[in-house]
C-alpha cells in the first residue's frame, strides 16, 4: 500500500479544490470587505488599497464577492450531487442485482434512466424557473435531477461486476438475501467507483451552476455567484476585462480541481481501472 | 439490421412520447390556470371561463396533451396566451440559426480533436503528446460562454477583428453572416473539442493495443499505415457515442452562446419565453430541444449498426 | 537461412531475453519451448520487429542476407508479411473486426505489389489451401462470423500469402480446442516453409519439429535434434519439464517442477535455473555456457561468422548450459 505514488493530478486537483474550499470556509468568518456593499464611490475602483482585485461597476470588492461566490458553488454542488447520489445510487444498485427473472425492473428503471437523461440541467432549470421562479433551489434540483443518470449508470455497471465475484456467490449461497449483500457487499465495493463520480460530477455541477447564473437561473442577486459576476463583467469587457478575468479563472480552475481529483482519484483507489485517459 | 432500426424506431417514439407527456404535465398542469394568469387576479369568472374555453383548457388534461402533441406531429405548437401569434413558425425560423450554430460548433472540435487527439495517442509518451492532453484537461474546466467573453476579448476588443455579438442572415449578407458565426462556433467548438480531445486520445491509445494492429504490422504496414488504414474506424466507434453525447451538450451550449453572441436562435426564444411568461412557448421549445437529444442518440445508434458489422447481424 | 547471434531483448533496466544464439535452415522446422515467462513470444516479436514500445533488441539476426535486429522499420517493414511471417496466439483478437476476411488476407499482397483483382482471386485460393470450406464465402465473411479455428487459420492464409522463406508461429494452437488444434497442426506442418514454432506444450513439438530449443529466464539453456533432447535431457530444467508433461504412471504423483517462474528481472545470476534446482551448488552462480559435450569449449551454434553467406553450416549438436547435467 505504501508502494502506492500519489499522481501529480490527484495532488493537483487536491490542491486546487482545497483552495476553493478554503476560500469558501474563510468567507463565513472573514472577507477584506462586504461583498454586497454598493459603493457608489469606489465604482470600478482599481485594484490595490485593500481592494486586491479592484472593485465592479457597483463598486463592491471582487476578491470578497469571489470567496463568497465559492461558498455559493460548493453549496449548489454539494447539494446537487447529493440528490443525484442519493436518488441514482440505489436505483442503479437495484438495476444491477435484478435477478434474471426481474429483468424488466432493471429494464424500466434504465428506460426511465434514458428519458431523464434527455433533460439537461439546464432546460430543466428553465421549465422550474419558468413555473417557480428561478433561485438557487431550483438550480441545485435542476442540476441534481440531471446528474441522477449519470450516478445510476456507474452504479448499474459497478454493481454488475461485484455480483459475479465469488464473494457475493458465496453469500447468496448461503441465503443471504438481497438487501444484505447490498449493503455488505456491494456498496462498500463499489464506494470508490462513486467518489470518482461525485468529484466528476462536481465539476459539471459547477459549469452547469455558473451556466445557470450567467443566464439568471441561478443564485438571485446580491447572493454573489461566479456566473453571474461573468454575466454583469460582459458589458464592460471593453473597458475594464478584469472583471471577467478572474471570476472565469475562479470557475476554470474548481473545475479543473474538480476534474483532476476524478481522476487522480480513479488511478489511485483503483489501479485496475487505471485507463489511458489522462 | 432492419429489425434491430425497426427497434430502435420504437424506441425513439416511445421516448419522445413520454418525454412530451412529462413537459406537458411539467409546463401545462402544474403551474395552474393560463386564463386566470393572463386575465390577472381582477378578472371575472365569466371572462376567464370564456377565455379557458379559447384556450382549450378547460377540458381534461389528456385530451388537452393529445391535442398539444397531435399538433407537433405537423409543426403546430399552438397559440401563444402572451402574444396570440402561433409558436410553430417562430420555432422553425430559430430552430435553423440554432443547426447552423451548432453543427458549425462541431466541425470545428472535430477539426480540432482528430488531428490533436490522435496525434497526442501517437506520441503519448513524449512531451508533446502530454502537453496536449494536459491543454485538453484545461480546456475542459471552460465552459463555452467564458471562451465566448475570452474569445471576443481577443478578436473584437483588442484586434478588433470580429463583431462582439450580433446575428446577420446568410440572405442579407453571407460575408457578414461567416462573420457573426465565427466566434460562436468557436466558443462552442474548442471546448468540446477539448473533451472530445480526450476521447479521441483514448480511442486511438486502445486501438494501438489491439492485435489486430499488431497483425497489420506483421503483414508489412509501417505503424502510422496500420493506424490509419485499421486503427481509426475502430476507434471511431467509442468516438461517435461521445459526439452524440456533445451534440446534445453543444446544442444545451448553445442557449448559453447564443446570449452571449446576441444570436436569434432557439435559446433566446427559449429565454424571452420564459422573461415574458409565456409558458406555452417554453414549452414548446423545450420539447424541441429534448426531441432533438432523443434523436440524436437514435442516430448515434444507427451510425454504430453502420460501422460494425457485428451489430449488424446481431438483435 | 536465418542466424541468430547474440539476441537481447531489454525493456528499460530489466534484460528479458539475453544472449540468444540458433540458427534455421532451409524447410527446417525448429520447436522453441519454455513456459510462460522464459521470452519465448519476445524473442519471436524481437525476429518481427514488432517488439512492443520500449522494449529494445540488440545482436544480430539475419535472414539469408537481410539483417532483422537494428534496422530501421523502413526497411523491415519491407520484409514482414513478404520473407517472414508470423501467426499469433490469440486468433479472435487477431483480426481487424470491421473489415471482410477476404480483404485483409488480399491487403498482405496488395502491400507487396500484388495488383489489387489479383490479390483478390488469390485470397479465396489462399483460404481454400489452409482448408476453410467454401472459401468464396468466407472471404466475404466478417471475422465475428468465424470460429476461432477458422480465424486462425485465416491468419495462416495471411502468412502464407506472399510464399515466405520463413514462418513464426507463437503458440499458435494454444486457444483453440484440442481437435481443431490437431487439424491446424497437420496443416502447419505440411504448408510451412522454415518453421519456427514457439510453444509450451512438448507435445506438440514433438509431433511437428525436428529440432528443438529449450528456453527458461530468457535464455536458451539446452537445444539439439528433438529425439536426442527428449530422450536424454541433459540440462535439469529440460529433465524437469520433460517429467512433468509425462503421465505419470496410475498411483504416483504427478511430477512438477518446484517453485514457480520468477517474474521478469527477478532470476538469479549465474544459472538462472538454480534457485528451482535441486542439483544446484555453488559452482552455479556463474552462469554456464551453452556447450555441447563434443565440442566444450567454443558456442556451439552458430558455428558460421554473421557475415557469412549462403548455406549456413548448421549444428546438429546438442548443447545445454548446465554444470550438473544430467546422465
Amino acid at each position: 500500500m505504501s508502494g502506492r505514488r500519489l499522481n501529480l493530478g490527484l495532488v493537483t486537483g487536491g490542491a486546487l479544490v482545497g483552495v476553493v474550499v478554503a476560500a469558501a470556509l474563510v468567507s463565513f468568518v472573514w472577507t477584506p470587505h462586504d461583498p454586497t456593499l454598493v459603493d457608489a464611490a469606489g465604482k470600478l475602483r482599481e485594484p490595490g488599497g485593500g481592494y486586491l482585485l479592484g472593485a465592479d461597476k457597483f463598486g463592491r470588492d471582487t476578491l470578497s464577492q469571489l470567496m463568497v461566490g465559492a461558498r455559493t458553488t460548493l453549496y449548489v454542488g454539494v447539494v446537487a450531487v447529493g440528490i443525484a447520489a442519493v436518488v441514482g445510487t440505489p436505483l442503479g444498485v437495484a438495476a444491477g442485482m435484478a435477478p434474471r427473472s426481474r429483468g424488466w425492473l432493471s429494464e424500466l428503471i434504465m428506460r426511465v434512466n434514458d428519458l431523464v437523461f434527455a433533460f439537461p440541467a439546464l432546460l430543466l432549470a428553465v421549465m422550474l424557473g419558468a413555473v417557480y421562479g428561478a433561485g438557487t433551489l431550483t438550480a441545485m434540483i435542476a442540476i441534481g435531477v440531471a446528474t441522477v443518470p449519470a450516478f445510476a449508470r456507474v452504479a448499474r455497471a459497478a454493481t454488475m461486476q461485484v455480483m459475479v465475484t465469488d464473494y457475493v456467490l458465496a453469500a447468496r449461497a448461503a441465503g443471504r438475501r438481497g438487501p444484505a449483500i447490498a449493503v455488505r457487499h456491494v456498496l462498500p465495493n463499489i464506494g470508490s467507483v462513486l467518489i470518482v463520480q461525485a468529484s466528476v460530477s462536481f465539476a459539471i455541477a459547477i459549469l452547469a451552476e455558473a451556466a445557470l447564473s450567467f443566464l439568471g437561473f441561478g443564485t438571485r442577486p446580491p447572493t454573489p455567484s461566479w456566473g453571474r459576476m461573468l454575466q454583469e463583467s460582459q458589458e464592460l469587457l471593453f473597458s475594464t476585462p478584469r472583471l471577467a478575468l478572474w471570476p472565469g479563472l475562479a470557475i476554470a480552475l474548481a473545475v479543473l480541481g474538480f476534474n483532476l481529483l476524478g481522476d487522480g482519484l480513479r488511478d489511485h483507489l483503483d489501479p485496475k481501472l487505471r485507463s489511458a485517459r489522462g | 439490421m432492419i429489425v434491430y432500426l425497426l427497434k430502435r424506431l420504437a424506441v425513439l417514439l416511445a421516448s419522445v412520447a413520454a418525454a412530451g407527456v412529462a413537459v406537458f404535465a411539467f409546463m401545462a398542469v402544474l403551474p395552474g390556470d393560463p386564463a386566470e394568469i393572463a386575465l390577472g387576479v381582477n378578472a371575472t369568472p365569466e371572462a376567464v371561463a370564456e377565455l379557458r374555453a379559447r384556450f382549450g383548457t378547460d377540458r381534461p388534461p389528456a385530451a388537452q396533451f393529445l391535442d398539444w402533441f397531435g399538433g407537433l406531429a405537423h409543426g403546430d405548437f399552438g397559440t401563444s396566451y402572451v402574444t396570440s401569434s402561433p409558436i410553430g413558425p417562430q420555432i422553425a425560423e430559430r430552430l435553423g440559426v440554432t443547426t447552423v450554430l451548432v453543427l458549425g460548433g462541431m466541425v470545428v472540435a472535430l477539426i480540432v480533436a482528430v488531428p490533436a487527439g490522435t496525434f497526442a495517442a501517437v506520441h503519448h509518451r513524449d512531451p508533446l503528446g502530454a502537453a496536449i492532453s494536459a491543454v485538453s484537461q484545461v480546456g475542459i474546466a471552460i465552459p463555452a460562454f467564458l471562451a465566448g467573453i475570452l474569445l471576443v476579448f481577443v478578436f473584437a476588443v483588442k484586434a478588433q477583428a470580429l463583431p462582439s455579438g450580433g446575428y446577420v442572415p446568410i440572405a442579407d449578407d453571407p460575408a457578414e453572416w461567416l462573420r457573426s458565426l465565427l466566434l460562436p462556433w468557436l466558443s462552442l467548438g474548442l471546448v468540446q473539442g477539448a473533451v472530445l480531445t480526450r476521447y479521441v486520445r483514448s480511442a486511438v491509445l486502445d486501438v494501438m493495443r489491439e492485435d489486430y494492429l499488431r497483425t497489420a504490422r506483421a503483414k508489412g504496414r509501417g505503424r502510422m499505415g496500420a493506424l490509419w488504414r485499421h486503427g481509426l474506424r475502430n476507434a471511431s466507434i467509442p468516438v461517435v457515442t461521445v459526439l452524440g453525447l456533445q451534440l446534445a451538450t453543444l446544442l444545451i451550449g448553445a442557449v448559453v452562446v447564443e446570449r452571449v453572441f446576441v444570436i436569434p436562435g432557439l435559446g433566446d426564444l427559449l429565454l424571452n419565453g420564459v422573461a415574458g411568461r409565456d409558458l406555452l412557448l417554453v414549452q414548446g421549445v423545450v420539447m424541441v430541444l429534448v426531441a432533438a437529444v432523443l434523436l440524436i442518440n437514435f442516430v448515434v445508434d444507427v451510425c454504430y449498426a453502420v460501422l460494425d458489422p457485428r451489430l449488424r447481424g446481431a438483435r | 537461412m536465418l542466424t541468430v547471434e547474440g539476441l537481447s531483448v531489454r525493456a528499460e533496466d530489466l534484460e528479458l531475453v539475453r544472449e540468444v544464439s540458433f540458427g534455421i535452415g532451409p524447410g527446417e522446422r525448429v520447436g522453441l519451448i519454455g513456459e510462460s515467462g522464459s521470452g519465448k513470444s519476445l524473442t519471436a516479436l524481437a525476429l518481427m520487429g514488432l517488439l512492443p514500445d520500449g522494449v529494445t533488441a540488440s545482436g544480430t539476426a539475419r535472414l539469408g542476407d537481410r539483417d532483422l535486429v537494428g534496422v530501421p522499420e523502413r526497411r523491415l517493414k519491407d520484409l514482414r508479411g513478404r520473407t517472414v511471417s508470423m501467426v499469433f496466439q490469440e486468433p479472435m483478437t487477431a483480426l481487424n473486426p470491421l473489415m471482410r476476411v477476404g480483404a485483409q488476407v488480399a491487403e498482405v499482397m496488395t502491400l507487396h505489389g500484388v495488383a489489387k483483382g489479383r490479390a483478390r482471386e488469390r485470397a479465396a485460393e489462399l483460404l481454400g489451401r489452409v482448408r476453410l470450406p467454401d472459401p468464396e464465402r468466407i472471404a466475404r465473411s466478417y471475422p465475428h462470423q468465424l470460429s476461432g479455428g477458422q480465424r486462425q487459420r485465416v491468419m495462416l492464409a495471411i502468412a502464407l500469402a506472399n510464399e515466405p522463406d520463413l514462418l513464426i508461429c507463437d503458440e499458435p494452437t494454444t486457444a483453440l480446442d484440442v481437435t481443431v488444434q490437431k487439424q491446424m497442426l497437420e496443416l502447419i506442418a505440411e504448408v510451412a516453409p522454415a518453421l519456427l514454432f514457439i510453444t509450451h506444450d512438448l507435445a506438440v513439438v514433438a509431433s511437428l519439429c525436428e529440432r528443438v530449443l529449450v528456453m527458461y529466464g530468457g535464455r536458451v539453456v539446452e537445444s539439439g535434434p528433438l529425439r536426442e533432447v527428449f530422450k536424454h535431457p541433459r540440462h535439469r530444467y529440460t529433465e524437469g519439464l520433460l517429467a512433468a508433461s509425462r503421465l505419470p504412471p496410475r498411483g504416483t504423483r504427478l511430477a512438477t517442477i518446484p517453485g514457480a517462474v520468477p517474474a521478469a528481472g527477478r532470476f538469479p545470476g549465474g544459472c538462472v535455473f538454480r534457485d528451482r534446482c535441486a542439483h544446484a551448488t555453488e559452482t552455479c552462480e556463474t552462469a554456464p555456457d551453452l556447450t555441447g559435450p563434443e565440442e566444450p569449449t567454443g558456442p556451439e551454434e552458430p558455428t558460421g561468422p554473421a557475415e557469412l553467406t549462403g548455406p549456413e553450416p548448421r549444428g546438429d549438436g546438442h548443447a545445454f548450459a548446465c554444470w550438473h547435467p544430467r546422465g
